[in-house]
């Protein structure tokens, strides 16, 4: 091997000398070719790992159907993994994902609260209500994979349409 | 004697084209700040989220983005202009024709990416996918979006982002025009508080 490199650098040297700048500047920008033709590949390699890392749970479409999303996650192409991530690798075994897991996304329950904050006046805020404030869990209300029930209806049947949404989403 | 001429034509034809520049890029200015786009109160709701949001300049450093920035396409000057038109007169149309108070401002919420574009957010957020101090969900997010760009599912930052550039919009959206029963006792004093807020005291409407 060692042999093998020690010609290749002595011919090289070789055909250096005689060749003059023409050949030389022509070797180099072929190394510089060669260089980022393997960089190029290396950066490839590292970055398709990157994503098979994470896309490695297969989903088949009947899971899909079996877990459909709400319209309102569904438009933005959510995947099973952005809620589920770190919940091993087969689907089935995906479980509720709690507060934490919405709040990733939708911030703290302070933001929440705040964007249905007009109702505030009339501690009718379901984010921020009469009874609990802030202790309520978000799967109180809404669902993920069925319709959502909204938890005050059970004792405010006649008055919450007039207070908020009749359909939780 | 010609060259006299010329030099006259060159010098008159400068001076033209500057004047006309200088107007056109005032125009394109002025009416791209906050106070043009509010002149019509139908805006009222937005300014008043507005100026309580970061960029509107709550933020520690009061750094405060102009309506434009997020409301025109800023890839191309034609497609700038072309857009502002075509907003400004719609919103001129909706104003004299009548249907500003049925105009339903909380169902047009639901095409907001495609009514804020995001050349505008990169402009500033220029490192939104690398930033390190975002949380792991914040990059995972953006690395979706990246994977989206140039197919038919393409996001906008905006899809996501609900309320930017305007905190608390639903709130306001709810007390100019109260979506369900209960708020409407009171809500015309808010309304009163708010207006004379952005406008000055003893302003109509
Ligand atoms: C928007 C976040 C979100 C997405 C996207 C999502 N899930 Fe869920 N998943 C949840 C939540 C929350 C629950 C708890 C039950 C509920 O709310 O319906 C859950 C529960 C489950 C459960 C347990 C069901 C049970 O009865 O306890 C399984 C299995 C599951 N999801 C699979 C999936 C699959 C497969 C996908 C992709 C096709 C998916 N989920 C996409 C949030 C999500
Ligand atoms: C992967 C990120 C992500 C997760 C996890 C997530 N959401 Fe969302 N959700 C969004 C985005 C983005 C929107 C659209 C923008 C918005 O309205 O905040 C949205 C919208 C919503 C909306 C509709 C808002 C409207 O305008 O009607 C509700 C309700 C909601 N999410 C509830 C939940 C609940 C409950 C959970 C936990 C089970 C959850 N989300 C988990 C990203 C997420
Ligand atoms: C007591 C029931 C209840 C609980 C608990 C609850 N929500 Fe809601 N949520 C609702 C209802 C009802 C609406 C619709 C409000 C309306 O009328 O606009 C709503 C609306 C929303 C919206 C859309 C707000 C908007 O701008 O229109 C989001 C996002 C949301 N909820 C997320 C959450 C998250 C995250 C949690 C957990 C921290 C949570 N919710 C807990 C009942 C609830
Ligand atoms: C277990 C039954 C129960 C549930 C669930 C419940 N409430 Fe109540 N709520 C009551 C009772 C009983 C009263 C009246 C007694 C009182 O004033 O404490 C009341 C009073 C109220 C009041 C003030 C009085 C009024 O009618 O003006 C508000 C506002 C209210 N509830 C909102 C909510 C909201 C929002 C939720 C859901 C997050 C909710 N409640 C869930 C039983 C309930
Ligand atoms: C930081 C970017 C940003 C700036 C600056 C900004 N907006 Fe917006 N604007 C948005 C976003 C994002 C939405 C969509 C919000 C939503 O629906 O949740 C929006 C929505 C709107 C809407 C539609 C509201 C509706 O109910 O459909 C109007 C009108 C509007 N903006 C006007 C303005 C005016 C006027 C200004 C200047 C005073 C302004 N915007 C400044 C980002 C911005
Ligand atoms: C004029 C420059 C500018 C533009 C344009 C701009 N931003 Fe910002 N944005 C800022 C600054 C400055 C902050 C505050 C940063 C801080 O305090 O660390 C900020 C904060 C934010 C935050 C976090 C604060 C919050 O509201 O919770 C989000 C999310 C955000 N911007 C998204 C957007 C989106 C989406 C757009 C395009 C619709 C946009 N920005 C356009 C400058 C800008
Ligand atoms: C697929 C949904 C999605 C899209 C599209 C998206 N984001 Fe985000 N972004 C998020 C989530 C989720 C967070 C974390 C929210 C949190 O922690 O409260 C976030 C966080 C941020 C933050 C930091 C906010 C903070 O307070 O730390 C900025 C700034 C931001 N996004 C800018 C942008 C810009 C600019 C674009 C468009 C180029 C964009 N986002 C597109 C989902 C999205």
């Amino acid at each position: 091997m060692i042999l093998f490199f020690y010609t290749l650098t002595m011919k090289l040297n070789y055909i250096f000398k005689k060749g003059g700048m023409k050949v030389r500047i022509l070797f180099s920008l072929l190394g510089i070719f060669i260089f980022s033709l393997v960089s190029l590949g290396a950066a490839n390699k590292i970055s398709t790992a990157l994503v098979n890392e994470s896309t490695v749970v297969p989903i088949t479409h009947e899971l899909r159907e079996k877990y459909p999303i709400k319209p309102h996650h569904a438009k933005l192409s959510l995947d099973c993994i952005h809620c589920h991530d770190g919940q091993g690798k087969d689907p089935e075994k995906f479980e509720a994902i709690g507060d934490e897991g919405c709040l990733a996304c939708h911030g703290s329950k302070q933001k929440v609260a705040l964007r249905t904050g007009f109702m505030d006046s009339f501690h009718t805020n379901p984010h921020n209500s009469f009874h609990d404030g802030l202790a309520y869990h978000c799967d109180d209300c809404h669902q993920v994979h069925q319709p959502s029930k909204n938890s005050c209806l059970e004792c405010h049947e006649k008055e919450l349409p007039n207070w908020m949404k009749k359909v939780t989403p | 004697m010609k060259k006299k001429i010329f030099i006259l034509i060159l010098f008159v034809g400068v001076i033209i084209g500057l004047i006309i520049s200088y107007i056109s890029y005032e125009t394109i200015t002025r009416t791209g700040t906050a106070k043009f786009c509010v002149i019509c109160h139908e805006m009222a709701p937005m300014r008043a989220s507005f100026d309580q949001d970061v960029h509107g300049g709550t933020g520690k450093t009061g750094i405060r983005a102009n309506c434009v920035d997020c409301h025109l396409p800023h890839n191309n000057l034609m497609n700038y202009i072309f857009t502002k038109a075509k907003n400004g007169s719609i919103e001129v149309g909706a104003h004299f024709f009548g249907d500003v108070d049925t105009f339903d401002w909380q169902n047009h919420r639901e095409g907001r990416a495609k009514f804020v574009f995001d050349d505008g957010c990169k402009k500033c957020h220029t490192n939104y996918t690398t930033n390190e101090k975002f949380s792991a969900k914040a990059r995972q997010m953006h690395q979706h979006y990246n994977a989206l760009i140039g197919t038919d599912k393409e996001l906008g930052c905006a899809s996501c982002h609900a309320e930017v550039g305007h905190h608390g919009l639903n709130n306001m959206l709810n007390i100019y025009k109260p979506e369900h029963p209960l708020y409407e006792k009171g809500s015309e004093k808010e309304k009163l508080k708010i207006n004379e807020k952005l406008y000055g005291k003893g302003s109509i409407n």
